[in-house]
This record gives C-alpha cells, structure tokens and sequence, in this order.
C-alpha cells in the first residue's frame, strides 16, 4: 500500500487527477444540474479554446522562454480569419490555412527577434504582443467580423450528445503534442536546450533553432486558438485573446511546468484546464460571484508552485 | 603636466555622432525626444498649446510613477507583473475611504499608501520565503488582489469624491501641473535612494548579483522585500493621482493597461531587466517618449487604435538601437586599445 502510493504520488499529474475527480464528484452531489447533458456540453465547449492556450505557452516554457503575444497573436489571428470570410469572401478552409500561417509566421518573428537580437524573450513578446493588438485594432477599428460562412458557425455550434464538435481540435492537437515531445527529435531537441541551454549546445544543438521552432510552434497554436474561438462565438470580436495570459500562464504551471524550462506536462495542463474550467461551471452552477474565478486562479497557481515544490524536496529526499 | 586623458580627442570626433555614439543612453532619448518635439509642433501648431502641454504633463505624471514602481523591482532582477492590479486595488481603497468612511484626504492618502506597501509586502515574503520566481508569484498574486477587490467593491465606482481631489488633479503652478510636480519630487527622493543610500546600492547590489551581494552581507531577503514595499507604494501613488486626474475612483482604469506602460518607460530609460541597474531619469525619459507618442497620434488624428502598434514597435527599435550603439562603442574601444 506504501509502494503503491509512493509511486502514485511521483507521477506529477496524479494530484491534480484526484482535485478533479474529487471536484467533479462534489458538482455532482451538490448541482444536480451538474451532470445535465446541456452542462456537459458547455463545459466541455469552455475548456476548447483554454486548452489550446495553455500548450500555446506550455511550448515556450518547455524551451524555458515565455510568450506574452499569445492573447494578441490569437486576436490577430482570429480578426484575419474573419476578415477573409466575411470582407473577401474566402471559403471557408483557405481562410483557416492562411490564418494558420500567419499565426505561424508571427511565431517566427517572435523567435527571429529573440535569438538574433539577444534581448530578454518577455520584452520581445511583450512589444510585439503590443505590436499585433494595435494592428488588430487598427485593422478592425474594434468592429467585429459578423457575417461567417454557416458551415464554419455550424461546425462551432454543433454537437454530438454532450461532446461538442469544436473538442476534436484540442484532442488531436494533444496526441500529436505527446508524440512530438516524447518521441520527435526535434521535441527532445527542445526539452534538452530548455533543460539546461548551455549542456544542449555542448552537446551539438543549437539552442537558437530551438527557441524559433518553439515561437513558430506556439504561434500556431495561438493561432489555433483564434480561430476556434471565433468558431465557438460565430464571430470574429477584436477582443478576442484579452484575457487570455493569466489562463495561459496558470495551466502549464499548476499542471507541474516549470519555469526554468525543461519539464512540461501535456497530462497535467491538460487536466488543470479541466480543473480551471469545472471551477468556473461551479460559480455558475452554484449562482457564486464569477469574480471568484479570478480570485481563486491566483490562490491556485500559488498553491500548486508550492505544492510542486513541497513534492520535489519530498522525492527528492526519498 | 600630467598625462592626458583620453576624453581629450581630436575636434572631429565632438560631432553629432561621436556625442549619440559617447553619451549615455538618457542622452540618446533626450535627442530623439527634441527631434519629436520639433517634428509634431512643426506638422501640428497645437501640439505646443498650453492645452496640449497641460494634459500631456499630467498623463505623463502619472506614467512616470508607475514605471518607477516596475523600475525598483526590475532593480533587484525581479519583476512585479502585480503593479496594476496593486493600482487598481489602491484606486478603489482610496475612493471607499474618501467617499464612504468619509476620512480627511491627508489621512486617506496614508491609508492608501500603507494598503500599497502591505500588497508589496505579501508578494516579497512570499518571494523570498518559497524560492518561486518573482513572475509566477505576482502573476498570481495579480489575481489574487484584482478578484478580492472585484468581489468586495463589485465594481461600482465612486463618483462623489471630495472636489479637492479633482481640483489637485487640474491643479497648476505656472504652466506646470501639480501632478507632475508630484512625480517629479518622488523620481528625486528616488535618485537619491539610489545614488547616496546604503538601501539604494544594496538593492542594486542584490541584482547585478545575488550570491556575490549576499556574500558580502548584504541581506538579499529583506531587500527584495523592501523593493516590493517600495513598488507597491509607487504603484498606489500612481493610483490616487489617476483618481485626482479623473476625479473619479473606477476600477476599469488600471490593470491589465498598466502592464505594457509598466515595463516600457523603464527599460527604454536603459533599466536592465537581468537587474542592477537603474536609470530614474532614463524612466523619466521614457515616459516621456510614450505619451509623446500618444499625444502626437492624437494631435496627426492617426486615431488611438493605432497605438500600441507604434509603441511596440518604438520598444523594440529603442532596445535594438541601444544594443547596436552598446556594439558600437565596445568596437570604437577595441580599435583605440
């Protein structure tokens, strides 16, 4: 019984497992709206966007860089996809391809100005997050995109008893994210430069290429994002990607990533989305005041930076 | 006779370039400053009206104390990612007690700046005592100070301050406004904290090294926290003097919007983010540029939206320039060796 819960208490994520399944087992007893096929759907439908948020970031702590342009970059995103939709008219498709790429492409100017200008990645992302809102706004005079092809809004509205359509994209998108870090060069590549930089290119990586392959990758995850949010509102709002930072920044951590970079958890930020998104169905459900939400984020990334670091002087020791 | 100096070169090299090239980076800014300045007021005559300049020193005021409150703690290597929500926070105290509890505002402005200091407070122990990076903590602790007050004040907010408030807001001696004169008195008290205190150089000491300054007894703990102290204050003083601005204490006003001005006026002052150094002029400086920017938008009516565009943009080119000049002198040295 020891063996077996010292082992389970290594496995980072298993915390966080037993938080949700605990979480949901309390929504159930206390709502019993909880379980409704209608609330499953918009909780479900809630954690689409956030997740694809969260690796968006996850990606860049993994090479132990941060970037603070995802909200921009995936308001950009989603005002490109809208505007060629609705202004040009461009079906439905080519216009998800060209707004990838230029998520993408942002990526890659993110990465470009970190690794040849040598200056600090927050303040690079920091200007050019500044840089992609003002030619969202600018663009856009913050006036939205309402006219989308039907099959798009459709695709954003549509569902399959409580499993909303839009889930396929963020469950793809994890496998495949599982497969690049565990099993691609270029992944491991990653992990070994946001381990220790200077042992990586000792080793013969190039930390550089690294950085720009993590900017591109979590660029196009923002962008991802963008475009699935406009999916899921059935119209591209300038403000899209807001309030994106803190969620972005909390799942990755209190999923077990670390800020030095390094060691990412696709499992644990996963399953803290989860945990994110059941609180905020709690608040609705249960009439509290959503300003909670906010409240209660803060004290979870304090409490999990702790915990984690409780965990590791224990497993350490051990 | 003694041995000559090097700064005595020969004439050619006091030119234009040979100053941007030698001067500091304050210098450089300064430069670009006037260049601006001539610029706007030659394309649009009302830039130079005493309108203009009224409300730009005032926005500009209040730019400058909130990058101070980012700059000390950017001093000690760390960042505060806390100093809007701390902002948003002493906004909607400092109405509670002026409008609710009715308290004179000598008073209320101490309340409010000890409530700034004790949230500085919370986020340096809670630095210096679990280890975590200063990021992480006052990105959390950013939502933790911005939900509490969401939930206590719910957002409403106060409209019926004493008119005093407002009055100092639009107050002016000659052509200069009293909440300039204000950010002015405190970037002194922080040029001399920096420059002639054992506090100022020991906080500047923790971040050019923490190992090195700890090894030299300084106590690195109680230093962050101090910075954090100090930068929970600065940010609480921004606060009343936006609410003297609008005359009104609104919980929409800070926030998220103080985090890009928060970072911009000191680093493209020459504040380092890896820490140790700090510019108090250079900040100035800095905020200057922004709400230059934003003032000369407003007055070519290029419109608002476009805005952050351009201060992105000028926060990259400002850094680069720096780097590239920093290149620059390191070669001019190399070569003269």
């Amino acid at each position: 019984m020891n063996e077996l819960f010292s082992r389970v208490i290594r496995v980072q994520w298993s915390g966080l497992l037993a938080v949700c399944i605990l979480a949901v087992l309390a929504l159930t007893i206390v709502s019993p709206n909880f379980l409704s096929e209608y609330n499953a759907f918009v909780l479900l439908r809630s954690l689409c966007v956030s997740l694809l948020v969260a690796y968006s970031q996850m990606v860049m702590l993994g090479v132990g860089q941060m970037n603070l342009s995802i909200g921009a970059l995936g308001g950009l995103v989603a005002v490109i996809v809208g505007g060629l939709m609705d202004a040009w008219g461009v079906p439905t498709l080519p216009a998800i391809a060209i707004a990838l790429a230029a998520g993408g492409v942002a990526g890659l100017v993110n990465g470009w100005l970190t690794v040849r200008t040598g200056i600090n990645g927050f303040i690079v992302t920091l200007a050019t997050g500044s840089a992609f809102a003002g030619i969202n706004l600018g663009i856009t005079k913050a006036i939205p995109f309402y006219n989308l092809p039907a099959d798009f809004v459709a695709f954003g509205n549509g569902r399959l008893g409580p499993i909303p359509n839009l889930l396929i994209v963020p469950l793809i998108v994890s496998v495949l994210l599982v497969v690049f870090f565990s099993r691609t060069v270029t992944g491991r590549h990653m992990l070994a430069v946001g381990g220790n930089s200077h042992a990586a290119e000792l080793s013969g990586l190039s930390p550089n290429k690294a950085i720009i392959e993590a900017h591109a990758l979590s660029g196009l995850l923002a962008a991802a994002a963008g475009i699935l949010a406009v999916a899921q509102l059935g119209s591209a709002q300038p403000s899209i990607g807001a309030d994106w930072l803190i969620i972005s920044f909390a799942a990755p951590i209190i999923g077990g990533a670390s800020l030095a970079g390094g060691s990412i958890s696709i499992i644990g930020t996963l399953l803290a989305v989860v945990l994110i998104g059941l609180i905020q169905n709690a608040m609705v459900l249960l009439q509290v005041d959503p300003y909670w939400v906010t409240f209660l984020l803060g004290a979870l990334i304090l409490a999990a930076v702790w915990l984690n670091r409780y965990r590791a002087v224990r497993v350490g020791e051990d | 006779m003694t041995v000559q100096e090097p700064i005595a070169a020969p004439s050619s090299k006091w030119s234009l370039a040979g100053l941007l090239l030698r001067g500091s980076t304050q210098f450089g800014l300064l430069v670009i400053l006037v260049v601006m300045w001539v610029v706007l007021s030659s394309i649009a005559p009302g830039f130079l009206s005493r309108f203009n300049l009224n409300s730009l020193g005032r926005s500009v005021a209040i730019d400058i104390v909130i990058g101070f409150a980012q700059m000390v703690v950017l001093a000690t290597g760390g960042m505060n990612l806390a100093v809007g929500a701390i902002g948003i926070c002493s906004v909607m105290a400092f109405g509670y007690l002026l409008q609710v509890l009715g308290l004179p505002i000598p008073l209320a402005i101490a309340a409010t700046l000890l409530m700034g200091a004790a949230m500085g407070w919370l986020n340096g122990i809670a630095i210096v005592k679990t280890g975590v990076n200063s990021f992480v903590v006052t990105l959390a602790s950013a939502s933790l100070f911005s939900g509490a007050m969401l939930i206590l004040t719910r957002a409403v907010p106060y409209n019926a301050l004493p008119p005093a408030i407002g009055e100092f807001g639009k107050a002016a001696v000659g052509p200069v406004p009293a909440l300039l004169i204000v950010a002015v008195a405190i970037g002194i008290a922080l040029y001399v904290l920096f420059k002639h205190t054992v506090l100022g150089r020991e906080l500047l000491a923790v971040g050019a090294s923490e190992r090195a300054a700890q090894m030299s007894g300084v106590p690195v703990g109680r230093t962050i926290t101090i910075a954090h102290v100090l930068s929970g204050m600065l940010a609480a003083a921004a606060a009343m003097m936006l609410t003297a601005r609008l005359a009104a204490a609104m919980p929409s006003v800070a926030g998220d919007d103080w985090l890009l001005p928060s970072f911009l006026a000191p680093v493209i002052g020459g504040t380092a983010l890896a820490g140790g150094a700090v510019s108090v002029i250079g900040t100035v400086l800095g905020a200057l540029l922004v709400s230059t920017i934003r003032s000369g938008l407003l007055i070519l009516q290029v419109g608002n939206f476009w805005l952050p565009l351009f201060l992105g943009a000028f926060l990259l080119a400002a850094i680069l320039l720096e780097r590239y000049r920093a290149l620059l002198v390191q070669r001019h040295r190399t070569r003269n060796a």
